[in-house]
């Protein structure tokens, strides 16, 4: 099965992540063990065994080209969902074990010509007085009222070069513990925002998950009532956020934005292992890649559930070694399930549109259906198009204008900045998905699903500058509604 | 009663009562207050902590309206396991047997998460070899999931499969490190004695841990870890850490009683044994807090307590739970030590690890056997595992034997591992050691 009912009503999203995690989510609270139970805890101990991961848990990613700075690109990544904003001392560090990456593939190999990498340490001051990470009003990041930071070094990494220090040490805005502790979240926001060498600047915070959806339309598929959509389920709930706005330069291949003007983009976390050789143990070991997104959805709505361990731990340069996921792709199942439900006769296979879209980049030079020279790194016209194969990223053609009055259904309804042309925080990825999985090509709706899940925008509105994303909500949930 | 409720639904079940529904079960067995609710957080709260019983109901709601729902029948099997751990109540076990194997039949192939949640209650069961067959069938779908590679390392390692046991949470960690795996690791690198590393490794299990459930845990364990290398007092604060992370989280109240023993605070030790008996009887708490007063001079209460074992021991068996280990441990030392060479025996036939060795070894030296108990009180040793009962078995083992300059070498072994190790055996290692040093 490739789409999860959301049990247990617990959210979990990966991209939107709706199904797969879902189950990871239920499971960090109840799958644990295979615990005995019985006998000398000696004897047998019970170990968590399906605990949810969330510090490392790539939700979302964003690529476009910055609105109010057209000569650069923006890059949000976002980790850590359902940050419940109230209930105490609650607190979402990023994990200090582990690489946050946001990786550039500018030649089409799949491999990453360029890595940004965060890292972080933790400041603890707490010390056995207090658990709580605060004792009084923090008004800027480096007030002693705040009794734990968390620190990175942002490193960039080239293929074939040794890696750059772009921010060493910077402080990472706080997760926000209240309006009482931090009355003003912007300007600890805005203190943690670092300039780059070399143009661009950066962020490590908290924010309001910019991704809207309705969850239910996916358990909606198989109760088969669309009347139901219309509810954010994620709206009041926090994310953890990485975000970089640099020069298209640094970004293009051989630094030429004109000349080739195409990146694909996907985020991964690495965590380190440890290793167990008899003898010579050491608590550490090399780093494994645990999480990995690109276009948003895919991870749900296209591969197959039991190649979604597998996509995680692979780099895209392998993905069309994955005969199973290339297959998903030229034969996806959710028009077969909405061809079930709703009588929608689901489009011709294979589908290599799907695989144009999801895997090659939109080009004639791809070879597929949809001939529009859009946002394929075969379009650069630098590469060694010998090297390129299908990988699964988010791709973006730093090129297209920004449009002055996006539209949220992107590509599809003629605004070629948008999704799945990179991705801005206004584009509305599931009915777009839900459109394109449906056959639906730029000014052809699939008229049927044209309401899609009724959630056409984030809770909090994202912004006209960088970082763009809403400041962290505030309020429990439960009580936002 | 919470064991009375136990009891009672024993003999339900004994009553050939087992086959209601998977569904009829109300996520909240009669008896105490769930330990599970943590105040001022709802019960819808992603990513928060869930009572058992609240995401129990849940699976079970939606798989009303989807009872095709192969992922979530293999969700409600895993999560009753896991309520059975947490809340000790075996009659779950069926039920998620049930769930499980409907999960199977709806969806055969490419099933991992029923596959692996089969080989979890097989652990839990204590059907070891079966759980090692499950998880295999597991990787087997998917070489990338790692969940059924913790599973196959908990079935190894009970099955004395050091070497394979190992190769699993090397693949676990390698899949995928984080505290399921991490916690794994420590326990590989206590077993094999390398009680510093295993400290290191569960101090990253705590840095990755994202629930207060397993804060607890990997606290827990660092308390055990620094309990049984002799710092009580250390092992009491961790415990704290573990009840402020989840007060919920009895087995460091019952852990916190065992340090609170072994600092001489006996009173204190009795009613956190007490009032974590009566959240959740463990059988292990049960002997603890037996052994306690029995080595008080309580020997009426202790009886009592140790009754109440062999109650919740049959309870066990009687829902599918093999546990002559349990059973052959507690025989040596409290009842019919031959009774317990024939338990253990049986059990070794059926796996070979370090514990049930030891167990057996002891057992044979209950029942005069001390000839064919030393070896096994050697395999015991095979790990190099820094367990100062072990140590303590072996050297009245070998004092039996007329051995006694090894005898004195482990006792004294024992001693400085850990010279709180039971409130019972550890005046006893004393006196005898007093003895073979000839200090009177």
């Amino acid at each position: 099965m490739t789409l999860r009912r959301k049990p247990a009503g617990i959210g979990r999203r990966k991209s939107a992540a709706l199904l797969l995690t879902l189950s990871t989510a239920v499971a960090g609270a109840a799958l644990a063990g295979p615990g005995a139970g019985v006998g000398q805890a000696s004897s047998h101990r019970e170990a968590p065994l399906i605990a949810s991961d969330p510090q490392v848990d790539n939700t979302d990613l964003y690529a476009f080209s910055s609105p109010d700075k057209s000569d650069t690109v923006t890059l949000v990544a976002n980790w850590y969902p359902f940050q419940e904003p109230n209930g105490g001392p609650n607190f979402y560090p990023f994990a200090t074990d582990a690489h946050y990456d946001i990786n550039i593939d500018s030649q089409g190999t799949g491999k990453p010509d360029l890595t940004y990498r965060w890292t972080f340490r933790n400041e603890d001051r707490r010390g056995d007085k207090t658990f709580l990470y605060n004792n009084g009003v923090v008004n800027n990041l480096t007030d002693p009222t705040l009794l734990f930071r968390q620190h990175y070094t942002l490193q960039e990494i080239r293929a074939g070069h040794r890696p750059v220090t772009l921010v060493r040490d910077a402080i990472a805005a706080p997760s926000n513990v209240g309006k009482a502790s931090m009355p003003n979240y912007g300007r600890l926001r805005n203190q943690a925002t670092r300039r780059l060498p070399g143009g661009g600047q950066t962020v490590a915070s908290q924010a309001a998950d910019p991704f809207f959806l309705d969850l239910r339309i996916f358990d909606l598929l198989y109760g088969g009532n669309l009347s139901e959509t219309g509810h954010n389920t994620l709206n009041g709930y926090n994310v953890n956020t990485l975000a970089i706005q640099v020069p298209k330069s640094a970004l293009a291949y051989r630094g030429n934005a004109t000349r080739n003007p195409v990146v694909g983009v996907w985020s991964t976390t690495e965590r380190r292992t440890l290793q167990l050789s008899p003898g010579k143990a050491t608590p550490t070991g090399p780093y494994v890649q645990v999480s990995r997104l690109g276009n948003p959805l895919v991870n749900e709505a296209v591969v197959p559930a039991g190649l979604k361990n597998a996509f995680n731990a692979l780099p895209p340069s392998q993905d069309h070694n994955q005969p199973r996921l290339v297959g998903r792709v030229l034969d996806p199942e959710v028009p077969k399930l909405i061809q079930k439900i709703y009588g929608i006769p689901a489009p011709a296979t294979p589908r290599t549109d799907l695989q144009e879209i999801f895997l090659t980049g939109i080009a004639k030079a791809a070879g597929g259906p949809l001939a529009v020279d859009l946002n394929s790194q075969l379009l650069n016209k630098d590469i060694d198009k010998r090297r390129f194969v299908p990988a699964e990223e988010l791709r973006l053609n730093m090129s297209t204008p920004v449009t002055a009055d996006p539209n949220r259904l992107g590509v599809l309804a003629g605004d070629f900045q948008g999704f799945p042309n990179g991705r801005r925080m206004g584009d509305d990825v599931v009915d777009i998905a839900l459109q394109v999985l449906e056959g639906a090509t730029p000014g052809h709706l699939v008229q049927a699903l044209a309401a899609g899940d009724g959630v056409n925008g984030p809770g909090r509105p994202f912004t006209g500058t960088f970082p763009y994303i809403a400041l962290p909500f505030t309020d429990a949930v439960n009580q936002a509604g | 009663m919470r064991r009375l409720a136990l009891i009672a639904t024993a003999a339900a079940l004994c009553a050939g009562l087992t086959g209601f529904a998977v569904l009829e079960h109300s996520a909240d067995p009669p008896g105490p207050p769930a330990p599970l609710s943590a105040p001022g957080r709802g019960d819808s709260v992603p990513g928060g902590p869930q009572s058992m019983g609240a995401v129990i109901t849940k699976l079970q709601a939606g798989l009303r309206q989807q009872p095709a729902d192969a992922a979530g029948w293999a969700q409600l099997g895993s999560a009753y396991v896991e309520q059975a751990r947490l809340t000790v109540d075996p009659t779950l076990y069926p039920k998620s047997e049930s769930a499980l194997r409907r999960s199977l039949a709806l969806q055969p192939q490419d099933n991992t998460a029923a596959l692996t949640g089969m080989a979890g209650l097989a652990n839990a069961r204590h059907q070891f070899g079966q759980a090692r067959e499950w998880a295999g069938k597991a990787v087997a779908v998917d070489p990338y999931a790692w969940a059924p590679y913790g599973a196959l390392n908990d079935a190894l390692t009970q099955l004395g499969d050091d070497p394979a046991a190992q190769d699993a949470v090397q693949h676990m960690l390698d899949l995928h490190p984080s505290t399921e795996s991490f916690t794994r690791a420590s326990y590989a690198l206590e077993l094999h004695g390398r009680t510093t590393e295993a400290a290191q490794a569960l101090q990253r299990a705590l840095d990755d841990a994202s629930s207060p459930a397993d804060v607890a845990f990997c606290q827990h364990y660092l308390g055990e870890l620094a309990f049984n290398t002799g710092h009580p007092q250390q092992a009491l604060d961790h415990y704290h850490r573990a009840l402020a992370a989840d007060p919920t989280y009895t087995a460091s109240l019952a852990g916190s009683a065992r340090a609170e023993a072994a600092l001489g605070q006996t009173d204190r030790a009795v009613t956190d044994y007490r009032a974590a008996v009566a959240r959740v009887p463990q059988p292990q708490y049960v002997l603890e807090l037996g052994e306690l007063l029995q080595s008080l001079g309580r020997d009426g209460e202790a009886r009592t307590e140790y009754g109440v074992l062999r109650a919740e021991q049959e309870l066990f068996a009687a829902n599918g739970v093999v546990d002559d280990l349990n059973l052959g441990q507690y025989q040596a030392d409290h009842g019919d030590p031959q009774l317990a060479v024939t338990l253990l025996t049986a059990e070794w036939h059926r796996r070979h690890s370090v514990l049930v060795a030891d167990a057996l070894g002891w057992a044979l030296h209950r029942a005069g056997r001390d000839a064919a108990a030393l070896p096994l009180a050697r395999q015991a040793d095979r790990l190099g595992w820094r367990d100062a009962l072990l140590r303590y078995h072996r050297g009245v083992i070998e004092q039996s034997l007329g051995d006694d300059a090894s005898a004195r070498t482990d006792l004294a072994g024992a001693l400085a591992a850990n010279p709180h190790f039971s409130p019972l055996h550890a005046p006893d290692a004393r006196t005898r050691l007093a003895r073979l040093q000839g200090h009177r």
